[in-house]
């Protein structure tokens, strides 16, 4: 019993080396080969990082599923076709953002301040158009800037995704809801899709910092509901939008309860 | 629109939208209520309603300055005013 705790642990140990270290020096690697030249001859800039981060971490989970076979990912199609939408998602898990990424060839997010001060990375995310989560950057013009870039990137087909809970939930529940991603989606006049992530926070085990190689784990990603709300009604109200989507996230939650 | 209408919508704003009764003229709308950017944007949204034209980039940031009901007043009138001038000159 010791023993195989010992062998497993380590055998975690040495697969979250491999798998952070591809993420990190992955970063490195491709900034040089591919991240200059796009971000010096590309016409979209933004765009073209936002693909090279998309490919990078496609790469990092096909690391992930030949490392770790015992666990399987169940991603729906309708999640792969979406675009043109705010995504909205359920946080569990430091693999969320990323495993989204990977999905979406053309995708945007609102990330935390403290990210961007990071360097290289910093310079890279605040080049791809992802948007600091500083006040600074949405209050005042800063954010009417952003705001717009948001709703050209979204009518040029890409997608912003956002997890309304602001931060990962440590117990698998819903966290309060902050209504900005509602109120941006209605600048934007964007369809909401709502995307539910199941298993990725026992793959990858908030607190441990460890891969979890053991376990057999079935990760899912489904789109559970789409909303295309009024914006212009005069009926129309961000709270009952933001309700409508809490209320469906937990159906969703309750009914995997159910199951087990 | 007269001052009293434009006055009377934006009220009616703060009452749906923010949940705000009877807020003062003057009242600094970000330490009275915690008005913050978010509230901010669906302002602007519900300004563009209430004028019936979308609000250009720059207008949009004029308006981020704004901290009472009374300037969100001019700035209604000052940008209804200009639509209404250039619209004249065309």
């Amino acid at each position: 019993m010791f023993f195989s705790r010992c062998f497993w642990l380590a055998i975690d140990f040495f697969i979250t080396i491999l798998l952070w270290g591809y993420f990190l020096f992955g970063y490195l690697f491709l900034l040089l080969l591919f991240y200059i030249p796009a971000y010096i001859f590309s016409e979209n800039r933004a765009g073209a990082l936002q693909n090279l981060n998309h490919v990078h971490l496609k790469i990092f989970f096909a690391w992930t599923r030949l490392l770790i076979p015992r666990t399987k990912f169940a991603i729906q199609k309708e999640v792969r076709e979406i675009h043109s939408s705010v995504v909205v998602c359920n946080h569990i898990s430091y693999l969320d953002p990323i495993l989204l990424i990977s999905i979406f060839q053309r995708q945007r997010t609102i990330v935390k301040n403290t990210f961007f001060q990071v360097p290289i990375f910093g310079w890279f995310l605040r080049n791809s158009g992802y948007v600091p989560s500083a006040p600074s950057e949405m209050m005042g013009p800063a954010m009417i800037n952003n705001l717009e870039s948001i709703k050209e990137h979204l009518a040029a087909g890409g997608n912003l995704f956002v997890f309304p809970e602001g931060t990962r939930s440590r117990d698998g529940k819903l966290a309060p809801f902050n209504k900005g991603v509602f109120s941006i989606a209605r600048y934007c006049n964007a369809p909401l899709k709502l995307i539910y992530i199941k298993n990725t926070n026992k793959l990858f085990r908030p607190g441990l910092f460890l891969f979890n190689a053991r376990d057999f784990i079935k990760i899912q990603v489904e789109l559970i509901s789409f909303l295309e709300p009024d914006y212009k009604g005069n009926n129309f109200s961000i709270s009952a939008v933001a309700d409508e989507t809490r209320r469906l996230y937990e159906a969703r939650i309750a009914a995997d309860e159910n199951e087990t | 629109m007269t001052r009293q209408e434009i006055e009377g919508e934006i009220l009616s704003i703060f009452r749906r939208e923010f949940e705000v009764e009877n807020p003062g003229m003057d009242d600094n709308l970000r330490e009275a209520y915690g008005f913050d950017s978010i509230d901010a944007i669906e302002l602007l949204l519900g300004i563009e309603k209430l004028l019936g034209f979308d609000l250009t980039q720059e207008e949009k940031k004029q308006a981020m300055d704004i901290r009472t009901i009374n300037q969100i007043c001019d700035y209604i009138e000052r940008i209804a005013q200009a639509r209404a001038a250039a619209a004249g000159k065309k």
